[in-house]
């Protein structure tokens, strides 16, 4: 099966000003790619990337990408003042994925620093200081595929279904009230488990990057941070205070100039302590991240269930809550999600529209439109099937007969949609 | 300036009392701290009561120097491996316990580290009030391998504090793992001490290789911590017996 590495490499620069190609390399990004960039990808390269962008751009043309044998380079330009270039090894995928990519980076700038830094660069070298803040959050969106979760990709945010999020939803629609906010969100592992409605209603990119920014950062039991809302707010800085309850389980709230984050704290145990032990039941479902009473095909290694609407998307590449030691011949927890994120890539953008921006170009192109496909391999085989606002994306064993994924994948999405406790 | 042991008693963390308190600290290896959230707190059998402090403690130093990675050492957290500027206000809560010698008694210190970015503190006006309102103790960090962050200190010092301020001070320099590259002499550090009364402690944030070694080493920092900040509280207590909470230690002493 493809091993997708992917490599990237990604700089500023103002029109104005001189190119400052090392300004984000020589920061971080993980260390080997960067080795292996800087000895790939010398100055001049890097300049005749740029060059042949700029000279495009000053003729009326727009460059957007270009492939070589083995590597795709993609080139976006936003707010008009920041250009970022993405160098990946090509991966046979709509571009519609690196773009998606770039607009969660460019975001991530604005989330963190403001629109107006942003867009308005008068001094480079403050500037570069500026996105520091950013680096953590950058990082984690670039991850490798292997460990990262589904929320980048699928621009749709990972969840967390237990049978306990009810109780859990009414704990935090009191704390959001006594924390004077109405956006308000409980983490678990990494995954929404419940966010009130106006949380809700913030939009795709906004409800990913917020998930990733949290995780990106050094776990402490609380935090108080700036933040703008890249595309409802994007010049108004709000304070994104988190707490966290008990290892891996934070709730958060965004907040305006009060309540104070000393003043809040105490409150925190207040609400928080009769649902402790709830939050703990929600903390063992991961990564299963489905209720147990869903049974589903023993040969079913993993699946991916996005919802366009609401742009969620639940995830699970160890159904059973075996023990990873014990998985014997079949595909790794890591090898799944990677298999899981390739055949995503493939089918979106070239035969699914789907949450992530651009990815209905592809599909545009045919007359008709395709609602089901698969892919078989000597160690595994997928299946994917469109239906209403969802999309489900699932992972075999070989063993399983070619003519019988259709139901049992129809049957695992009937399973999930239809039960109580799961709200995609 | 207290010498290690004036104040809590040393010899307790080897007694199986100690021994005891400690494990419900520790993970069951002893080579890492455990972390508690909000909700939690440390286990601590019956036979064993214990009192419950809270202290506020502030970071401070120059970007880069290292405030995060301290914290994170000090908590048990996974080190970062690369430096990147901190968004705004990280809390971090730490438990630590000790015997003081005088009342003969085991206090549990719950010691909340806050640390701040340094660009966010400029940008932002909320920030640095919030991390100076009440605070107990504020510690002062400098990097070994750079001169520069060990010449801010002083001028943070006479900034962030007035001569009769009780707030208990303490510097940490960082990264002495890189020893061989020091910018600081021993004498600077000697003179630095006696000039101000504030000991420095060492601290070496890199990702623990030797197991029982790396909590032997935060844990002594986190005991002269402690006993500072006991020390200033009988201080406090003799000067303006005022709070409840200070009258309650005044007649403990």
């Amino acid at each position: 099966m493809i091993s997708v590495v992917v490599v990237f490499f990604y700089y500023i620069f103002s029109r104005r000003i001189t190119i400052e190609p090392t300004c984000i390399v020589q920061t971080k990004i993980k260390t080997f790619l960067i080795l292996k960039l800087i000895l790939q990808l010398p100055f001049p390269v890097i300049g005749s990337l740029n060059g042949v962008h700029m000279f495009g751009s000053s003729h009326g043309v727009s460059l957007q990408s270009t492939t070589t044998d083995d590597a795709k380079i993609v080139w976006k330009v936003f707010h008009e003042s920041i250009t970022l270039i993405a160098v990946s090894q090509d991966d046979d995928a709509d571009d519609c994925h690196m773009n998606n990519l770039l607009n969660l980076i460019a975001s991530a700038l604005v989330l963190l620093c403001g629109i107006d830094e942003v867009s308005n660069i008068k001094n480079v070298e403050r500037f570069k200081k500026e996105v520091k803040v950013c680096m953590q959050l950058v990082d984690r969106i670039l991850e490798s595929p292997e460990t990262s979760g589904f929320s980048q990709l699928t621009n749709a945010v990972d969840i967390i279904c237990a049978p306990e999020n009810a109780i859990l939803q009414n704990f935090l629609d009191a704390f959001a009230e006594a924390a004077e906010s109405g956006f308000g969100c409980l983490f678990v592992e990494r995954k929404v488990c419940v966010a009130t409605k106006k949380w809700w209603s913030m939009s795709a990119n906004e409800l990913v990057l917020l998930n990733l920014l949290l995780t990106s950062l050094t776990p402490c039991s609380s935090r108080d941070i700036p933040v703008f809302l890249p595309d409802t707010q994007p010049a108004i800085p709000h304070r994104l205070m988190t707490f966290e309850l008990t290892r891996n389980i934070e709730v958060c709230v965004i907040c305006g100039p009060s309540p104070s984050l000393a003043e809040l704290e105490p409150e925190v145990v207040r609400f928080w302590k009769p649902a402790y032990d709830s939050l703990r039941t929600v903390g063992r479902l991961s990564p299963r991240n489905f209720p147990t009473n869903i049974a589903l095909d023993h040969n079913l290694l993993g699946f991916l269930l996005v919802n366009k609407e609401t742009n969620r998307c639940l995830h699970s590449v160890n159904p059973s809550l075996e023990d990873p030691s014990h998985l014997g011949e079949t595909l790794s927890i890591h090898q799944r999600k990677e298999v899981l994120k390739t055949f995503y890539k493939k089918m979106v953008g070239n035969f699914f529209a789907s949450s992530v921006s651009g990815s209905e170009m592809g599909p545009a192109e045919f007359s008709h439109q395709p609602m089901e496909s698969y892919i078989t391999t000597e160690t595994h085989k997928c299946y994917t099937l469109q239906s209403g606002p969802y999309q489900i994306f699932t992972l075999y064993t070989d063993s399983i007969p070619t003519y019988a994924m259709r139901s049992v994948t129809q049957r695992t999405l009937s399973y999930l949609t239809k039960d109580k406790n799961v709200s995609v | 300036m207290i010498s290690p042991g004036t104040l809590l008693n040393q010899e307790w963390y080897g007694s199986p009392q100690g021994r005891e308190v400690l494990a419900t600290l520790l993970h069951k290896s002893q080579q890492r701290r455990k972390t508690f959230g909000l909700l939690e707190k440390p286990m601590i059998g019956v036979h064993c009561p214990t009192d419950e402090v809270k202290y506020k403690v502030f970071l401070v130093g120059k970007s880069g120097v290292g405030k995060t990675s301290t914290v994170a050492k000090i908590s048990g957290n996974a080190v970062p491996t690369a430096h990147s500027e901190t968004p705004g206000i990280q809390t971090t809560t730490v438990y630590w316990a000790g015997q003081v010698k005088q009342l003969n008694k085991v206090i549990m210190f719950s010691l909340q580290f806050w640390d701040a970015g340094e660009s966010a503190t400029k940008k932002y006006d909320h920030i640095l009030p919030a991390c100076v309102a009440q605070t107990d103790c504020i510690i002062f960090l400098f990097s070994f391998v750079d001169r520069s962050s060990f010449e801010d200190v002083s001028q943070l010092i006479t900034k962030m504090t007035t001569p009769k301020d009780t707030t208990c001070k303490i510097v940490i320099g960082t990264k002495f793992d890189q020893h061989a590259h020091s910018e600081i002499t021993q004498r600077d550090i000697r003179d630095f001490e006696q000039n101000w009364k504030i000991p420095i402690l060492k601290i070496r944030n890199v990702p623990d290789t030797e197991g029982r070694n790396h909590t032997n080493e935060t844990s002594q920092i986190l005991c002269v911590l402690c006993e500072h900040l006991w020390h200033r509280d009988i201080i406090m207590a003799g000067r303006s017996p005022s709070t409840d909470d200070l009258k309650d230690k005044q007649n403990f002493v």
